[in-house]
């Protein structure tokens, strides 16, 4: 029996939340990928650099979540078990480096749901867009992920 | 320490990225990315839980395929580059898969003000040991000058 997903939460904004993005973290991530840049690793080479330090990856984003609010709180608003869902699609738009030691505002919203024939039955398509602000009030980051659910 | 690899003068439409091939999946690596992404969804850990969700085995988080992708950019382009970048995930990722990255310039333009950086546009994709397209995507970079 497919499930139903919670339509009613489309258009749903999240209260904004902060991250103040850690060094360890920025080379834990670009260790985890494979990535050994000096730019993300190496903060004497980093220092020297165009930026005068280490920088995130451009998938670094994905890990800002708010820490304070419960991280199955989506899901279970929409209905849907974590073992149904799947990563369809991911855009990230950079306006300026992600930095150690900043905090960033990240608002957000779920900006489309829809459902579709998949090749393996029915599925519903989850948007969530996040909007990644600095101290100065600029745009640094865009983030816009499709989650895929197996209803 | 330059960290733009390449200038707008070296690429032209077509030009091709060198392939990154990233070394076989294995559990550690997604335990690993699990942890530095706050991504814990068990049915990436969890062999016992994957094949109860209908998916048969573990299988790789596509972030991390994203983020072979995005690497295979920075490699060729350099670091701080990316002005956008955009995947859809084709296929499932499995443990002792081989990705490797592969793109192409498809346009170049240049600076709107005259002596800014030009910007291109990418095609790319990512596939597995069997030639099979995991990821279909898209990037745009900055790219300076020489001038």
């Amino acid at each position: 029996m497919p499930i139903q997903i919670n339509m009613s939460v489309k258009g749903k904004e999240y209260a904004p939340f902060a991250v103040t993005v850690e060094r360890g973290k920025i080379k834990e991530f670009a260790r985890a990928i494979g990535d050994l840049s000096p730019f993300y690793l190496d903060d004497a080479v980093a220092k020297a650099g165009p930026w005068g330090d280490i920088i995130a990856p451009p998938t670094f984003p994905i890990t800002f979540r708010d820490e304070n609010a419960d991280t199955g709180l989506l899901l279970r608003e929409l209905g849907v078990d974590i073992g149904r869902i799947l990563h369809g699609e991911q855009e990230f738009e950079h306006f300026k480096p992600i930095r150690p030691g900043q905090t960033y505002l990240c608002r957000l919203r779920v900006a489309d749901i829809y459902e579709k024939a998949g090749k393996s039955g029915p599925m519903a398509f989850v948007v969530r867009e996040t909007t990644v602000t600095d101290s100065d009030n600029d745009i640094v980051a865009l983030m816009r992920g499709t989650t895929v659910v197996r209803l | 320490m330059k960290y733009a690899k390449v200038y707008a003068e070296d690429i032209q439409i077509g030009s091709e990225m060198p392939a990154l091939a990233k070394p076989p999946i294995q559990q550690i690596q997604l335990t690993r990315y699990a942890g530095a992404s706050g991504d814990f969804n068990p049915i990436h850990q969890d062999a016992a839980f994957a094949k109860a969700a209908g998916m048969g085995d573990v299988f790789a988080h596509g972030m991390l395929s994203m983020g072979f992708v995005a690497q295979s950019v920075t490699d060729w382009l350099g670091v701080g580059t990316v002005r956008k970048l955009n995947v859809r995930f084709a296929a499932i990722v499995r443990l002792g898969d081989v990705v490797t990255c592969h793109g192409k310039i498809v346009a170049k333009r240049p600076p709107k003000d005259g002596d800014g950086p030009y910007l291109v546009d990418l095609d790319l994709w990512a596939e597995n040991q069997k030639g099979e397209k995991i990821i279909t995507g898209k990037a745009t970079a900055f790219l300076p000058s020489r001038a």
